[in-house]
């Protein structure tokens, strides 16, 4: 039970934030290794917004998401834009800004681990297994971003937009949208993504220089296994994922400090057999 | 002139594509461009558009072979100079291609394909009523409705393509070689539909290989061989020019 439930929040982040991350590799056409670094920040402006300046959590939440957001997308726009068809240069420019990022709040803080205070403290009895508040609230806040982001992708002109040009970027030029203002706006909702699960998942974890590097080897497991680019593909991985995650945690002797293991693992298996993931996406310039 | 090309030079890194090339198109007209493979047809019709200036702008940080792209000339649309404005700004002015080989959307179903197509029309209403146009010059895409594009036949998808740039409402239609690959039954159709578009009253470039079915529907001709004009005028002259006929056309 405490697999499954746990199983089932944790896969909801995770969801959350491959989601996000899928959504820019398919407009932008980036693979943004950077993209947990503004997972990382979030945590810390929320961190110094509510413990040392002392701000009310209405006013620290979303402000710490907005500013984490808008450096996010200025990296886009001022560093990886303008070289973004050049894959290997993104990769390693994305890397750099990530170990930056990294630096910068380690000569800002140091090592020390920082806690955040819930949302809502205490904990409830669901099915026998206690599971802290904090948990729905980080569950609740998932489930309402992937059905918005469900519902404007599949509804909204801006949304069918942003799935023609994760498709084909070219062609959408000719139907008079701007492929370049539609990998922003996917920029914008993917970080967004990221941020509103860091300052939610803040909390339960602990706020620590390096906690950009879990979340993005999972990310990365978890559209390798989705397939690159495929929305679905992310989603679903993004469960199978958690629940390996949390059953290795619970059922193996020290499973803990293996858990990025198992999902590198699990990467590296499906690269090796079946590269194109569960719900692969060929792209129209790979078929050309 | 309504469309106003002069004078342009588009060459990769080394390799010289169109050399100096210049077209006009009269509001109303018919006009077409025919020419063999590498004749330089595409990549006329994607400078025209501006997908060349995107696509420059796109490899600026890549090697230097693969980004020298050089572009050159004027391009005068409805009295206004564009070469230097987006390929999206050149859509939003009414300028819409249908690209070769059609380029649905494979994922997107049909309706979404064509919901895309009139991303520039902001009103409900103004869309649905011209999707019933469009499917009327179409019935097939009705039917296929809710069906993703990638499991369309060819000419299905050729239809699905010319449909998805009549969403929103083009001045003038640059069409490049539907016929490709299409059978000889389905290609008559799509000829077909194309003159009732133009019929409609929108003004139509279109770019061919098959020379013979061309010229019984065009007003004007361009003949394109290795990136230059080599002849210009109404399909009766071109009927009457033998030895471009032969050297250039194979009828």
């Amino acid at each position: 039970m405490q697999v499954l439930i746990s199983g089932i929040m944790i896969g909801s982040v995770y969801a959350v934030l491959a989601l996000g991350f899928s959504l820019i590799w398919g407009a932008a056409r980036i693979i943004n290794l950077a993209y947990t670094s503004f997972y990382m920040l979030a945590a810390y402006f929320f961190y110094v917004g509510i413990s040392l300046l002392g701000l009310n959590i209405f006013i620290a939440v979303p402000l710490s998401i907005v500013i984490a957001t808008l450096i996010g997308v200025s990296t886009y726009k001022f560093c990886l834009e303008r070289i973004r068809a050049h894959d290997v240069v993104v990769i390693l420019i994305s890397i750099a800004l990530a170990f930056f990022f990294e630096e910068c709040i380690l000569s800002i803080f140091g090592h020390q681990f920082h806690r955040v205070p819930p949302f809502i403290s205490g904990y409830r009895e669901l099915f026998g297994v206690r599971v802290l508040n904090q948990y729905f609230v980080a569950f609740g806040f998932s489930v309402t971003l992937i059905l918005g982001l469900w519902i404007f992708l599949s509804r909204s002109r801006i949304g069918i937009a942003i799935r023609a040009t994760s498709q084909d970027k070219e062609i959408v030029n000719l139907m008079g949208i701007s492929e370049k203002r539609v990998s922003i706006i996917a920029m914008i909702i993917g970080t967004g993504f990221v941020t509103i699960s860091s300052v939610v998942v803040a909390p339960i974890y602990v706020v620590e220089p390096s906690m950009w590097m879990h979340p993005i080897i999972m990310i990365l497991a978890i559209v390798v296994l989705g397939g690159l680019g495929s929305l679905k593909g992310s989603f679903i991985a993004a469960y199978i994922l958690a629940f390996s995650e949390v059953a290795v945690v619970n059922w193996l002797p020290m499973g803990a400090f293996i858990k990025s293991a198992v999902a590198l693992l699990v990467m590296i298996i499906v690269l090796a057999i079946r590269p194109e993931g569960l719900f692969g996406v060929v792209f129209e310039e790979e078929r050309l | 002139m309504f469309l106003e090309v002069k004078d342009i030079t588009v060459a990769y890194d080394t390799a010289l594509v169109l050399d100096g090339v210049s077209l006009g198109i009269n509001e109303g007209e018919f006009v077409s461009i025919i020419g063999a493979n590498g004749a330089g047809k595409t990549t006329l019709l994607r400078t025209i558009c501006g997908l060349m200036d995107w696509e420059k702008e796109l490899m600026r940080g890549m090697r230097k072979e693969v980004s020298n792209i050089v572009i050159e000339g004027d391009i005068f649309f409805d009295g206004e100079k564009i070469n230097k404005i987006a390929a999206a700004k050149r859509a939003e002015k009414g300028l819409i291609l249908c690209p070769e080989g059609g380029r649905p959307f494979r994922e997107l179903t049909v309706l979404d394909n064509l919901k895309t197509g009139a991303f520039l029309i902001k009103e409900k209403q103004k869309v649905q009523q011209i999707l019933e146009e469009v499917y009327k010059l179409f019935p097939i895409l009705r039917e296929r409705e809710k069906q993703v594009s990638g499991t369309l036949s060819g000419g299905e998808r050729t239809m699905l393509a010319i449909g998805r740039s009549l969403m929103s409402n083009p001045k003038i239609l640059l069409i490049d070689e539907p016929s490709l690959g299409l059978a000889p039954r389905i290609k008559e159709e799509v000829f077909g539909r194309i003159e009732e578009i133009y019929q409609a009253g929108v003004t139509v470039l279109l770019v061919e290989q098959d020379a013979n079915r061309v010229l019984s529907l065009c007003s004007r001709n361009y003949v394109l061989s290795q990136g230059r004009v080599v002849f210009e005028g109404t399909s009766d002259k071109l009927r009457g020019e033998e030895k471009i006929r032969k050297m250039y056309l194979g009828l």
